[in-house]
């Protein structure tokens, strides 16, 4: 297993494929942080589209000027797509603020003309090459195992320019995306900031479609940043989980997909890796400890079992162990806690259960005395702000009432040890 | 024999003319007017949906369902196959498999991306970017696992209007007699949520349940231009028509009709440079292909001559006049 790992890396032939596809996972995660804070995560489906005219164009060019060294030919294609992505980046800009298309238009608009075109070219490349035309195919569903070293010097070299440039402006990108104004107070001109980042999420869609498809690199860009937002607090931390993810995921895929390896057919590495990222994505947006479903969840069973717990206890203190029937799950929580033994309360379970009825009370005070509500509609509303847990706001409460000894049903509160200096009897 | 084979572009209509005059019975229809039809069928319904989709915002999410469809189809194979084991694994379209995909990747699609909308708080971007690409992946996996084959054509994505025959014809203007239909019956409520989505909730319209259906119309008509048109196709004359329409007018009614009278020109136009460019320069493009080319350039051409005047040029100042 874990030499099989390690072949990934070594094995000539696999090691092109899995390091390029590290490295295009590389830069994509972490322009995909960027796009992702400008909420504009669906340009990479468009761009990735808009570059497949150029696909066709370049490789058709190629094709007629020399037909030898078939490594070079890489670079010439990558050239092309990138020129004709970036005009549907320009022609998307022209259509939201001149023509003043809608933003979701605009994207399906530019994604279904300049892919139609082409489809249009490649439709009669395929009459007139076919070989060529195959070779171009590979763009649209991806395919990582046919990469070379030459890919991934190129990838290389991109992803180190891709970090460099967040490195060098992450000052200025951190003003511009959290706070465009403030930014242009500073004298950041964003305008050519976002002109920079959007020529980088154009170099990392060119590099990324090779491995995984057109069609899936928008996801390519998407997925790691969402496994990496809900973990980080800070824009680094942002970028530096979202690459962590975007490696792994391609490692993880690439593998899945050579131990698939079949006589026949074997599992696309550009939809396991896809698979695999967005896995991460949904596991970090559902188990992620403060904001994910699970830790809602949790947090929100975690508070009824407190109530649970101490309601019983109230009324052990209000009735006795003997008059009060408890469950049997629920006494050996209130044992485990030493708050009751076998006579009744502990002195632990008596003080808790004091502070408990005594908040309540208080609370019946302050909503009868201060908010005006009626005597008998108040115990309902005490009977879940109880529960309540703020550091301190007993005391702040006892202050506040002035320590008062009776609730407004003419119960005695119970007293606190100690009482509090400040507040006047 | 095929009386449009070596036309030229005005010959071709004035074969097309001709044969209009003359009797055209249900059996002799030849290649280019199956394809007219279809592809006039494909745009009438989509144009319709593509209006309500254009104006909702909606048109990334019938770009995401232009990718589920792949796994919807996948899996209600999958379903069909546990029931009749007679099927086989030819991958042809039969009704009951249409409707099935259609429903499964409508319902899908719609449910996880307000799901990650909704429960995990995403932005709506990146849950739409997730949910499509993952769903996607996921169908090329299970057709690779289910044909043993990772080879999937580009067939899908520009359609193969060649081997077009009188059976699609019923199927897509099926289809698009279901979406008018449905547009029909529920057009009050569509335009009450597209311009007021509050005043329908308090009216008690039921909101989800509209959407729920328009996605499924969409993912049907996606179906139906599987074979004829391709995705691509589709997703065109979802955006193109009603963004040209809306260069030329602002009227609701307006826009709508000459977005379907755009549909229909573009389809039929299309087919008519396909054989024009077959018979004189000997280029075959695909014609889908040359659909979606000749939409954007329509849209290009009415971005220039509307270019300037911030209403529209001719239909806006007659009802500017009248009203």
């Amino acid at each position: 297993m874990f030499s099989s790992f390690l072949n990934l890396l070594t094995d000539p032939i696999l090691q092109s494929s899995s390091l390029g596809s590290m490295l295009m996972c590389f830069s994509s995660s972490l322009i995909g942080v960027l796009v992702l804070l400008r909420k504009r995560s669906l340009i990479g489906e468009t761009l990735s589209h808009a570059s497949f005219p150029g696909i066709i164009l370049s490789s058709a060019l190629v094709d007629a000027c020399c037909s030898s060294s078939q490594e070079w030919r890489a670079i010439p294609i990558l050239l092309g797509s990138a020129i004709s992505a970036l005009i549907g980046f320009k022609m998307l800009e022209f259509l939201e603020n001149q023509l003043k298309v809608k933003t979701d238009s605009a994207l399906c608009f530019v994604l279904a003309s300049f892919f139609g075109f082409g489809i249009l070219m490649a439709s009669h490349l395929q009459q007139i090459a076919p070989v060529t035309y195959q070779e171009a195919l590979i763009f649209v569903y991806g395919q990582a195992a046919t990469m070379t070293s030459l890919h991934v010097l190129l990838y290389g070299g991109f992803a180190v320019l891709t970090l460099g440039f967040i490195l060098y402006f992450y000052r200025y990108l951190e003003a511009v995306i959290f706070d465009p104004v403030f930014a242009e107070t500073l004298g950041i001109r964003s305008k050519k900031i976002d002109h920079v980042l959007f020529l980088l999420i154009v170099v990392a869609i060119v590099i990324g479609i090779r491995c995984v498809g057109i069609v899936l690199m928008a996801g390519m860009l998407i997925a790691p940043a969402v496994a990496a937002k809900p973990l980080t607090k800070s824009l680094s931390s942002f970028l530096v989980f979202s690459a962590f993810f975007g490696v792994v995921s391609a490692f993880v895929g690439n593998y899945l997909s050579v131990v698939t390896f079949h006589e026949k057919y074997s599992l696309p590495t550009g939809p396991m890796i896809l698979l695999i990222a967005s896995g991460f994505a949904v596991g970090s947006l559902l188990f992620s400890s403060k904001n994910g479903v699970v830790g809602r969840h949790l947090r929100a069973r975690r508070f009824r079992l407190q109530c649970a717990i101490e309601n019983a206890l109230k009324k052990i203190w209000k009735e006795g162990i003997d008059r009060s029937p408890l469950d049997h799950k629920m006494r050996k929580r209130l044992y485990r806690l030493g708050w009751i033994n076998r006579e009744g309360l502990t002195l632990q379970g008596r003080e808790k259960a004091e502070k408990i009825v005594r908040l309540h009370r208080l609370w019946e005070v302050y909503l009868v005395d201060y908010l005006g509500q009626r005597v008998d509609r108040v115990h309902q509303t005490a009977e879940e702000l109880e529960h309540l847990i703020l550091p301190g706001l007993e005391k702040d409460l006892t202050i506040f009432l002035k320590n008062p000894l009776n609730d407004p049903h003419h119960q005695k509160i119970p007293p606190v040890k100690g009482v509090y200096e400040e507040g006047p009897r | 024999m095929n009386p449009y084979w070596n036309q030229d572009f005005f010959g071709f209509f004035v074969v097309l003319f001709s044969r209009l005059i003359g009797k055209i019975s249900h059996e002799d229809l030849f290649t280019d007017e199956i394809q007219m039809l279809v592809l006039s069928g494909v745009a009438i319904s989509t144009v319709t949906l593509g209006n309500f989709l254009t104006m909702r915002k909606m048109t990334m999410l019938a770009n995401s369902l232009s990718h589920t469809t792949l796994l919807g189809i996948v899996l209600s194979y999958i379903l069909l196959l546990h029931f009749h084991t007679h099927l086989g694994m030819c991958l042809h379209l039969t009704p009951s498999i249409f409707l099935l995909a259609a429903l499964f990747s409508a319902v899908l699609t719609t449910f996880c991306t307000e799901f990650a909308r909704n429960r995990l708080k995403l932005q709506e971007d990146a849950s739409i970017g997730l949910v499509f690409t993952t769903l996607f992946a996921l169908g090329i996996i299970l057709v690779t696992l289910f044909t043993r084959n990772s080879h999937i054509g580009v067939e899908v994505i520009t359609g193969n209007s060649d081997a077009l025959h009188v059976a699609d014809i019923k199927m897509v203007w099926g289809v698009t007699a279901i979406t008018l239909l449905f547009t029909a019956l529920f057009f009050r409520h569509w335009i009450l949520i597209t311009f007021d989505e509050n005043l329908a909730l308090f009216l008690g319209v039921p909101v989800k349940g509209l959407h729920y259906l328009m996605m499924f119309l969409t993912a049907l008509t996606l179906i139906s231009a599987f074979r004829a048109a391709g995705i691509l196709l589709v997703l065109s004359f979802i955006v193109g028509p009603p963004l040209i329409a809306r260069l030329w007018s602002h009227k609701l009614f307006c826009v709508i009709s000459l977005s379907l009278g755009f549909g229909v020109l573009f389809s039929i136009l299309g087919v008519a440079v396909s054989r024009f460019c077959l018979s004189v320069y000997g280029l075959s493009f695909s014609t889908g292909a040359i659909v979606v080319t000749l939409i954007a350039m329509g849209y290009a051409i009415s971005v220039l001559l509307t270019f300037r005047s911030s209403k529209g040029l001719l239909l806006n100042n007659k009802g500017a006049t009248s009203a």
